[in-house]
């Protein structure tokens, strides 16, 4: 897939290759969807001022969204598997941690704040920020479900001494998967290295030069991926001699 | 070029610091005050006073609280026993309960304790259920939303959820309140007190009700019971006070209520911790925009 974009002095040709599939993208929707909803809701339960939109009426609807939001945020990736149980056992395959998560967290200051291409090795489809932002979601979807149902169906059923600590569970997984969404949120929408993430999710494609840039090792190939960077290395130590 | 390059740089470090201020204003914004000390009674507030010794079990309380309250009666299976219902619900705020031992048959009256330190209170994310200047905890059912954290964290057990529907949650939050109608409008007493003909049930001020119970567990003593106080100093000092002739387990009440404390760790510890960590990555994120958008140019990003 090809296509032009002229501009004031040139046109440049963008090569699109595909990355993700539609239920992928549609899954990711659904649970932003679903998520964000979620937080809200929670969060007028949370902050104390917020009391006033937790109380009477307007509690019982809040309350009543974020049953309807967690049903749907519960079943999805339950449903997902069932229409692609290979596709999402590969991703979680993709997010499990490995040695250039390593080199990640050493070029990430460089490479994100500086714009620093040369520090950051090359990085398998997913690098070690989205590896960290899938696994936690992940995480915070189990623990969301373990502490959740019960503390809708529990009451009376559950000793309370069980539902306290589910609470606070439920908290815990609310307070660091929402940090990682904001993360999630700016890189997505306002870094400017970032720009093809967004593209790529909504439209399950990517630019050809962004995965030679950000996802070499799934690009070109492991041993490839490495030759490639190594003589940039080089090219950049000469540069920087002169 | 050197010149500017070192500006460009310290007004975004002061820009920065700037926004670390702001991350933490909002997180000190969002969090309670974790310094605050558990509260104590004030002998000037309203309590009610039991004295198990006098009770008769003839259940008017029961019935006094039913009729103020408009609560309908339940249907019960007492299956020989004397208590009915067997336990406090949504719809029944206050019970006599048996006790049998070697010793004889004792009755004990079942209520909301009224907490100083109350966990329902400290959970209740609406503020429905709040402290009564009078003293005791009072609900205010419009307030209330239905998340039932109240009957969770109540170290007796006492506030029931009457719930309209299982599945969307519709519920409200029940409870004894101190009759809180009757003293706020100046009728007089919660009604299980006024009602009670021997005596056993009597409400006034704390700090006479105690003085009064002081006096009494001595003359129980002087008898040879083994009497005592309940809730003078139990989670912050109780405003039902009980005169017990035993442990406290042994009426089914905790010797030291625990979860005020963790009702409390979780309200003003691990609360103010997520605000302490969305101010901080907000910062982080607003600060790295700032940084990047003069440190990347778009036009050199592959």
């Amino acid at each position: 897939m090809t296509v032009q974009l002229k501009g004031r002095a040139e046109a440049i040709t963008i090569q699109w290759i595909p990355k993700y599939t539609f239920m992928e993208r549609l899954g990711h929707w659904i649970h932003t969807a679903t998520f964000v909803p979620l937080a809200i809701t929670g969060m007028i339960l949370y902050f104390p001022f917020l009391q006033s939109l937790a109380q009477g009426e307007a509690g019982l609807f809040i309350r009543l969204v974020h049953r309807v939001a967690a049903v749907i945020f519960g079943l999805l990736p339950i449903v997902y598997f069932i229409f692609q149980p290979r596709r999402l056992l590969l991703n979680i395959r993709e997010f499990l941690p490995n040695k250039d998560d390593i080199g990640w967290l050493k070029g990430a200051p460089a490479y994100y704040l500086l714009g620093k291409h040369e520090a950051m090795p090359p990085q398998g489809r997913f690098n070690a920020g989205e590896k960290m932002n899938g696994l936690v979601m992940i995480v915070a979807w189990v623990v969301f479900g373990i502490t959740g149902v019960p503390m809708w169906f529990g009451k009376g059923v559950i000793p309370p001494e069980v539902f306290r600590w589910l609470v606070i569970f439920h908290d815990l997984a609310m307070i660091v998967s929402v940090c990682m969404f904001l993360i999630h949120l700016y890189l997505a929408v306002a870094h400017p290295l970032m720009w093809a993430g967004l593209v790529s999710m909504r439209f399950g494609v990517t630019s050809a030069e962004y995965a030679m840039e950000h996802h070499a090792k799934w690009y070109y190939g492991p041993k490839r991926a490495m030759e490639i960077w190594e003589a940039k290395k080089r090219e950049a130590a000469q540069k920087g001699g002169h | 070029m050197n010149g500017n390059k070192s500006s460009e740089k310290t007004l975004s470090r002061r820009e920065f610091l700037g926004l670390s201020a702001l991350g933490l204003g909002i997180s000190l914004a969002g969090a309670r005050s974790a310094s605050a000390a558990p509260p104590t009674a004030s002998p000037d507030e309203v309590a009610i006073l039991y004295d198990p010794v006098k009770c008769v079990g003839c259940r008017a309380c029961q019935m006094a609280c039913k009729r103020w309250n408009h609560l309908p009666s339940e249907s019960t299976d007492p299956q020989g026993i004397y208590e009915s219902p067997r336990d406090l619900s949504a719809i029944t705020w206050n019970i006599i309960k048996l006790r049998r031992t070697e010793v004889g048959w004792h009755f004990f009256n079942y209520q909301c304790q009224h907490c100083t330190d109350a966990a329902c209170v400290e959970v209740c994310p609406t503020g429905a259920l709040s402290h009564d200047p009078l003293g005791f905890v009072a609900l205010d059912r419009g307030k209330c939303n239905g998340c039932g954290y109240c009957t969770q964290f109540c170290p007796y057990g006492v506030p029931h959820l009457q719930v309209a529907n299982p599945l969307t949650g519709e519920a409200k939050s029940a409870k004894c309140t101190f009759c809180q109608d009757r003293l706020w409008s100046g009728i007089g007493g919660p009604s299980c007190a006024e009602v009670c003909p021997v005596g056993a049930l009597t409400w006034g001020k704390r700090g006479d009700l105690l003085e009064k119970a002081r006096a009494r567990v001595a003359e129980l003593q002087a008898q040879g019971m083994n009497a005592r106080i309940y809730g003078e100093n139990e989670a912050g000092g109780l405003h039902r006070l009980s005169i017990l002739l035993d442990d406290p387990e042994q009426y089914g009440l905790p010797s030291e209520p625990g979860t005020p404390a963790f009702a409390r760790a979780w309200q003003r510890v691990i609360q103010p911790l997520g605000s302490v960590a969305f101010g901080a990555t907000l910062a982080g994120i607003l600060g790295a925009f700032l940084f990047v958008r003069r440190k990347i140019r778009m036009e050199e990003v592959r």
